[in-house]
């Protein structure tokens, strides 16, 4: 089970090719922010993200997203190599 | 429920295409639950409208330009189960595929994305299966 920082449905696509949701689906939405790497999805399927852009639209900000390959237990994993002494 | 504020009209963005065949399978990642497809349901109508209406609407992708594999690698793999209704399926069950966004992504229209409507939806996904390319991506994973 996940615990992300926005959630969202990876199905979704726009125009843009990016997966998108809203701001206020974020747990800190002062976190998301162009560039920044999260982990989007739900409790049963999650991805690590790269935040693309944010626009207002509707009653909101839409965020898109960018899908990083991987699943969110490599990036442990990989972070877990890098810092073993 | 979605908000009043002015939403994206989808009509005019709507890609100039036929509907799938009849035959064309559809992918969605899982897995799902009625309450998660109304949640996106709801998300979808929050920014974006179909004929100055709010949308209700659930993403599938449709296997139309490369092999089911191919999607699924490109992007499907962080889903360990996946639904795979064809075009038919959803039509018979009284579901409006839209083309929208970039080809092969389709909305599946909902009217109300009430309970019943809703749990028709679940019943026209069919039961999920495990997905063949879950996990399969370029991170690197030592053995063992």
């Amino acid at each position: 089970m996940y615990r992300v920082d926005i959630n969202a449905d990876l199905n979704d696509e726009d125009e843009t090719g990016y997966v998108w949701t809203f701001l206020d689906e974020a747990r800190e939405p002062g976190q998301i922010k162009p560039g920044a790497i999260i982990v989007a999805g739900d409790e049963d399927a999650a991805a690590v993200c790269e935040v693309i852009d944010l626009t207002p639209a509707s009653d909101g900000t839409i965020v898109h997203l960018r899908l990083l390959p991987g699943l969110v237990e490599d990036y442990q994993a990989l972070v877990e190599r890098a810092l073993a002494s | 429920m979605p908000g009043t504020s002015e939403r994206i009209e989808e009509r005019t963005r709507l890609r100039g295409e036929p509907p799938p065949a009849s035959a064309a399978l559809l992918v969605r990642g899982g897995p799902d639950s009625a309450e998660k497809l109304r949640r996106h349901a709801e998300r979808t109508a929050r920014a974006w409208a179909l004929d100055g209406k709010p949308l209700f609407g659930i993403s599938v992708f449709a296997v139309l330009d490369v092999p089911l594999d191919d999607l699924l690698r490109r992007r499907f793999t962080s889903f360990r189960v996946i639904y795979l209704p064809t075009a038919d399926r959803l039509v018979r069950h009284e579901f409006e595929l839209l083309p929208t966004g970039q080809r092969p992504h389709f909305t599946i229209r909902l009217q109300r994305a009430d309970d019943s409507e809703v749990e028709r939806l679940l019943t026209a996904l069919g039961a999920a299966q495990p997905n063949p390319q879950y996990a399969r991506s370029v991170v690197w994973r030592e053995e063992g």
